[in-house]
């Protein structure tokens, strides 16, 4: 063995460099897992998703507990006529809300009903009047009481009237009923105030998101930048990789919380009296999902090209500026469009974010419409991590000063 | 062995960098010197590949650089910064990994070399929270964390008190004895000339010196002190002498060869008492200082 290596001449000490070099097959993967890692530790990050979900489940609570209350009156009456009006009434009720409850107090005459419906005693009081009924009330009468009242005034009338007339309410009643269609609504019934509400949602996740996200991304390119940190990464990987791995970390965190918040409200609203089990929600979520990451995508590699522009933190404010201002018109103007302009402008990539969901959720889209828009903002998505990848290499190392978009779009590498 | 040929970097109607050649031996290190401005950084950022050349190639062992070899190449840019706000351990561990290697060796070594650099109970602190002088060990372990075959260093030294000199510069010999060619640009002469095996002088863009310190001192012109018990006006009458300057008893010379300067020296013992004869050896700045006037 020995002899082996005497003759073995001296070789240099020095490690080879392609040899040695294992070579780092997807550096954008450990690019991604920093920038994960990173955030998930960043307390103002962890706090900031946390407050959403408290205000999130917050405002389903209140609105669960403000909206969504049984009735439960009590009303004073005169004598039995009026028990009978408050029974009646009763009986409609709770045949739309098996809670409600109305409660007839008994109090002798019209004016001991006042006097106690001014005192508090009971919430309303029902008279007897020449011609019918009286609600009297210290200030509006509650709508909804108003109105099962009123049907057990008229039911009780008309069948007395029905009687005396020697024929009952049933014949007198026939070929009166009106009942409503709407044809634009489809057989399943879909709720339009809660697609909207649901749309609204989504819109303002996407916002938020991107506007968030984007920042972040914006300001890790400047980080790195700033810090000259960029000259060791680059020289080490390429530089589209570190973009890719920056972009890609940041899509997975903006879709990890949008998911989170989503899931946590719908967990929220499952608990209150709202019935969210719309026909259109399964379908809406499950488009929203690829319409939230293509849209926070194709803006993704501009914030990074926006972050590369400027050469520290503080000109931030300005270089983002443009898609700051694109993303404030994009849902200022998604929510608002109508009708024909609103259908066209949910193919136009990342307001397509915005308003297709809201679309698909009311139930008013043909199957091949997200389709089409999908494919729209995906090759809207090629085009613009193309031109961002581009100015982001070229800005990136360009150390002095801060660049204009304009002159990042001329410089040479 | 690394090779610049040719390297230029034109921005605009200015040459930051302009033709520069010079090579850095394995196992060898180069002081790179040159006033602000002079094209250092230029130079460096384009051996490391992360500016393009205008034109002109980097060489590594005879070939050009590729992508590969420079991501094996240790890196200290000429700004400082790690993430600010990120561990110190943490972030060498993800930079060494970028460098291809694996984050358990990656991370023995990084403990090992904070240890060495009396930052072992800051593993964990963030960057930010520490001295600029130990945020500049860590930049200096990033550098030579990943293993390289070769290390470019943009002022190593600056702002290091010299505890943190004397260590850098043990570590830094660590690695030219592994056969790993290191160049470096320092303002600090005297550590260059202490330290390194060659010296290349940039001036605006170009080289203007460069070989070893015996080399650069070798070329610099013949020059003796001579001081005698007497006046030395008469120097100035001795054929194939020049002389610098002239006080009293002492006179700076430049005589022609090592000839005329030993029959100069018998004159002078002719003539009285010789108090002193010496020759005059440049130090770096001052050879420094000459070629880039």
């Amino acid at each position: 063995m020995s002899t082996t290596r005497t003759l073995t001449p001296p070789t240099q000490a020095r490690p080879a460099a392609d040899a040695a070099a294992p070579g780092l097959r997807h550096p954008w993967k450990l690019v991604a897992s920093r920038e994960i890692q990173v955030r998930l530790r960043d307390r103002n990050f962890l706090m900031s998703t946390a407050l959403t979900l408290v205000i999130l489940l917050a405002l389903i609570l209140l609105q669960g507990f403000l909206g969504g209350g049984s009735m439960s009156y009590r009303i004073g009456v005169e004598g039995g006529d009026g028990t009978r009006i408050v029974a009646m009434a009763e009986q409609a009720a709770t045949a739309q809300d098996p809670a409600a409850e109305l409660v007839s107090v008994e109090l002798g005459d019209a004016s001991a009903v006042e006097e106690a419906t001014r005192s508090g005693d009971v919430d309303y009081g029902l008279i007897a009047t020449a011609d019918g009924w009286e609600v009297v009330d210290e200030g509006p009468t509650a709508s909804d009481l108003e109105l099962v009242l009123a049907d057990a005034a008229r039911t009780d009338a008309m069948t007395r009237n029905a009687a005396e007339a020697g024929t009952d309410l049933g014949s007198l009643m026939a070929g009166t009923s009106l009942s409503t269609r709407d044809l634009t609504a489809q057989d399943d019934g879909s709720d339009g105030f809660m697609a909207f509400v649901l749309g609204f949602v989504f819109a303002i996740l996407f916002y938020m998101s991107s506007l968030m996200f984007g920042m972040q991304i914006a300001s890790s390119a400047v980080e790195e930048k700033q810090s000259r940190l960029v000259e060791i990464l680059s020289a080490a990987i390429p530089v589209r990789s570190l973009l890719l791995g920056k972009v890609l970390g940041s899509t997975a965190l903006a879709l990890g919380q949008m998911v989170l918040i989503v899931a946590v409200g719908l967990v929220g609203l499952a608990f209150t009296d709202y019935d969210v089990a719309l026909p259109g929600l399964a379908e809406g979520i499950a488009w929203y999902i690829p319409f939230f990451v293509l849209g926070f995508l194709a803006l993704a590699c501009v914030w990074a090209a926006a972050g590369s522009l400027a050469s520290r933190a503080e000109d931030l404010q300005s270089t983002t500026m443009p898609l700051t201002m694109l993303l404030v018109a994009v849902f200022i103007v998604g929510i608002n469009l109508q009708g024909i302009w609103r259908t066209i402008a949910s193919f136009v990539p990342v307001m397509s974010t915005i308003l297709m969901p809201m679309r698909i959720l009311e139930g008013k889209v043909e199957w091949w419409e997200p389709v089409v828009a999908l494919l729209l903002v995906l090759g809207f998505c090629l085009l613009t991590i193309r031109l961002g990848a581009r100015l982001y290499q070229r800005s990136l190392l360009h150390t002095s000063g801060s660049l204009t978009w304009r002159r990042a779009m001329t410089l040479q590498d | 062995m690394l090779e610049l040929h040719n390297l230029t970097r034109r921005y605009g109607d200015v040459l930051a960098a302009d033709d520069v050649t010079f090579e850095v031996p394995a196992g060898r290190m180069v002081g790179f010197v040159g006033g602000n401005g002079a094209g250092k950084t230029t130079t460096m950022r384009m051996v490391m590949g992360v500016l393009a050349p205008t034109s002109g190639e980097v060489h590594w062992d005879g070939t050009p650089a590729t992508r590969a070899v420079r991501a094996r190449f240790g890196y200290m840019p000429e700004e400082r910064g790690l993430y600010p706000k990120q561990p110190v351990l943490g972030q060498l561990v993800y930079l060494a990994q970028l460098h291809g290697m694996q984050a358990q060796p990656a991370r023995r070594r990084a403990v090992e070399l904070l240890d060495r650099f009396g930052l072992a109970d800051r593993v964990d602190d963030k960057v930010e929270e520490l001295s600029l002088g130990n945020q500049q060990r860590a930049q200096i372990i990033a550098a030579v964390l990943g293993d390289p075959v070769a290390l470019i260093l943009d002022e190593p030294f600056s702002g290091l008190d010299p505890t943190a000199v004397d260590q850098m510069s043990e570590l830094l010999r660590e690695h030219t004895s592994q056969g790993v060619p290191v160049l470096f640009s320092s303002h600090q002469l005297d550590l260059v000339d202490r330290l390194c095996d060659s010296i290349v002088v940039l001036h605006q863009g170009r080289v203007v010196a460069e070989g070893t310190s015996e080399a650069l001192r070798a070329d610099a012109p013949l020059r003796y002190r001579l001081t005698t018990t007497g006046d030395t006006g008469w120097v100035r009458g001795v054929a194939g002498v020049t002389v610098i300057d002239l006080e009293g008893p002492t006179v700076l010379v430049e005589p022609q060869d090592e000839r005329v300067a030993q029959r100069l020296l018998t004159d002078a013992v002719a003539r009285g008492g010789v108090r002193e004869f010496s020759r005059i050896r440049p130090t770096l700045s001052e050879i420094y200082r000459e070629v880039a006037a």
